[in-house]
C-alpha cells in the first residue's frame, strides 16, 4: 500500500525556496533526534533541531543539507521543511565551522539564558563540524 | 554666433545626460527584476509560517502568550529604525520615509519617550547628520539584496532587548511594496508583535494577489480535516513560531525597501529620460532659430553694404 504513496520535499529558507521536488525518503533531525519519513506519512507538525538533512532522490541519488533549525510541517504527500540555513553539505567549511566552535567555547556566559544561548551555539557548531569532517572524508 | 555656440554646448550635456539617466532607467529595470524574483521567493517561507499559525491556532491555544506578543506597560523605550537607500537619484523614495520619520521623532519628543534612531542607509544617515541627530547604529550593507542573516543579527538583538524589558516598542519605517505601481512610506509597529493571526495575515495580504489566493485556498484546505502530530507540543511550537514569524516580518521590510529603490529610481529615471528628451527638442529648435536669424542678419547685413555701394 506504501508503494503507490508519494513524498515530496519543499525545502523553504526565508531567502528562497531550495528545493521541490518528489523524494524516497526523508532524514532530518528534530529538536530531540533524527526523524525518518517515508511515503504514507501521518500529518506532523514539528520543531528541529539543527544537523542533518538527507533525502534520497527518485532517481536514487543522495543529499544532504545542513539545516539549522525552524519547523517541519507535512500534510498529504507533502513533506515541507522551514529552515533558517540550508546549507549543502559539500560547501561547508571545516575551517569555518572550527573557528565557530571555537567562539562558542570562549565566550563567557553568566546567567542561565547566556548558558543556554552558548549550548545552543556550541551544539550547532559541532553539528556543522562533523557534517564537514564527514562529508570530507568522503569525499 | 555666440549665443547658438552656447545653445549648443547645452545640447550636448543635456544629450550626454540622457544617455546616462537612460542606462539608470535600465540598469535600476533589471535590479527591479531580480530584487522581486527575491522577494516572491521570500513570500513562500511567511506563507508556510502563516500557515502553520492558523494549522496551530485551531488546537486551541487559549491563553498562549509570548514575551514578544505583550506589549509592555510603557512605553519609554522605543527604537525607530529606518530603511533607506545608499544610493540618490531615486526619487521620493527616501524623503518619503525621512518625512515619516521626523513626524516620529517630535512626536516621541512630546510625549517624553526616549527614542533610539537607527539608520540603515547613506541616504538616511546623511540626512540626519544634516539635522544633527544623534543615530544610535548606522548600517550601510543593506543593499539591493538583503540577506536573511544579517537581518537576523538585527532581528535577535531586538528580541533580546525586548524580552529583557530594555525596548518596549520597535518601529520600522521603510517603503512598503504594494503593486508595481504603488509603493508607500509606513512606519510600521513590529514589537510587541501583537496578535499573530493577524499580523500573518497583514503579511499575506501585502503579498501579490496570486499568492494571497494561494494562502487562502491552503489555509482553507486544512481546516479542521488534518490531525496533526505535533512534536514536541502545539503550544511549545508556537513559542518558536513567534521569533520566527517576527524574523521574517523584519525581513520582509527590508526586501519589499530594496524592491520600491529600484522601481523608485527606475521611475525617476524614466521621467528624467523623457524630461531630456523634450529638453532637446526645445534646445534644437532654439537653435535653429538662432542659427537662421544670424544668417538673416548677416544677408541683410551684405545686401546692406552692397546698396551702400550702388
Amino acid at each position: 500500500m506504501a508503494g503507490n504513496k508519494q513524498l515530496r520535499l519543499v525545502l523553504v529558507t526565508p531567502e528562497k525556496t531550495l528545493r521541490d521536488q518528489p523524494v524516497v525518503d526523508l532524514r532530518f533531525p528534530l529538536y530531540d533526534g533524527q526523524m525518518g519519513v517515508l511515503p504514507g506519512r501521518a500529518p506532523l507538525v514539528g520543531r528541529l533541531g539543527c544537523g542533518e538533512l538527507r533525502f534520497t532522490e527518485v532517481t536514487g541519488a543522495h543529499h544532504s543539507y545542513y539545516i539549522d533549525g525552524g519547523f517541519v510541517q507535512i500534510k498529504g504527500e507533502t513533506a515541507t521543511i522551514l529552515t533558517n540555513r540550508a546549507i549543502p553539505v559539500e560547501s561547508l567549511s571545516r575551517q569555518q565551522a572550527e573557528e565557530q566552535l571555537r567562539q562558542a567555547l570562549s565566550r563567557p556566559a553568566h546567567n542561565d539564558l547566556e548558558i543556554d544561548a552558548r549550548e545552543r551555539d556550541e551544539q550547532r557548531a559541532r553539528q556543522m563540524l562533523a557534517l564537514a569532517r564527514k562529508s570530507h572524508t568522503s569525499a | 554666433m555666440a549665443k547658438a555656440r552656447a545653445i549648443v554646448k547645452r545640447l550636448k550635456a543635456v544629450k550626454n545626460i540622457r544617455k546616462i539617466t537612460r542606462t539608470m532607467e535600465l540598469i535600476a529595470t533589471a535590479r527591479f527584476k531580480k530584487a522581486m524574483d527575491r522577494a516572491t521567493e521570500a513570500a513562500a517561507y511567511t506563507k508556510k509560517i502563516a500557515e502553520l499559525v492558523a494549522d496551530l491556532s485551531q488546537v486551541a491555544v487559549q491563553g498562549f502568550t509570548h514575551p514578544l506578543l505583550q506589549a509592555h506597560p510603557t512605553n519609554q523605550n522605543a527604537i525607530l529604525l529606518v530603511l533607506t537607500s545608499n544610493r540618490g537619484l531615486c526619487g521620493g523614495f527616501n524623503s518619503g520615509v525621512l518625512r515619516l520619520v521626523q513626524r516620529r521623532i517630535i512626536e516621541a519628543r512630546d510625549s517624553g519617550q526616549n527614542l533610539q534612531l537607527e539608520v540603515s542607509g547613506k541616504r538616511g544617515l546623511n540626512f540626519m547628520r544634516f539635522q544633527q541627530r544623534t543615530v544610535s547604529q548606522s548600517y550601510t550593507k543593506f543593499e539591493d539584496k538583503p540577506l536573511f542573516e544579517e537581518v537576523e543579527e538585527l532581528a535577535n538583538r531586538y528580541a533580546n532587548l525586548y524580552v529583557t524589558g530594555k525596548l518596549d516598542r520597535l518601529d520600522v519605517a521603510y517603503v512598503r511594496f504594494q503593486s508595481i505601481s504603488r509603493q508607500a512610506a509606513v512606519v510600521e509597529t513590529l514589537l510587541p508583535v501583537g496578535q499573530l493571526n493577524a499580523a500573518t495575515r497583514e503579511q499575506t495580504s501585502a503579498q501579490s494577489a496570486t499568492a494571497n489566493a494561494a494562502a487562502a485556498t491552503a489555509a482553507g484546505s486544512t481546516g479542521p480535516t488534518v490531525d496533526y502530530e505535533f512534536l514536541p507540543s502545539a503550544r511549545e511550537i508556537l513559542e518558536e513560531i513567534v521569533p520566527a514569524s517576527f524574523k521574517a516580518r523584519l525581513f520582509k521590510c527590508f526586501l519589499d525597501s530594496a524592491v520600491s529603490e529600484q522601481i523608485a529610481r527606475m521611475v525617476a529615471m524614466k521621467g528624467a529620460t523623457e524630461n531630456a528628451g523634450s529638453m532637446i527638442g526645445d534646445l534644437s529648435r532654439t537653435y535653429n532659430r538662432a542659427r537662421q536669424s544670424q544668417i538673416t542678419s548677416e544677408l541683410s547685413e551684405i545686401i546692406g553694404g552692397a546698396a551702400a555701394l550702388e
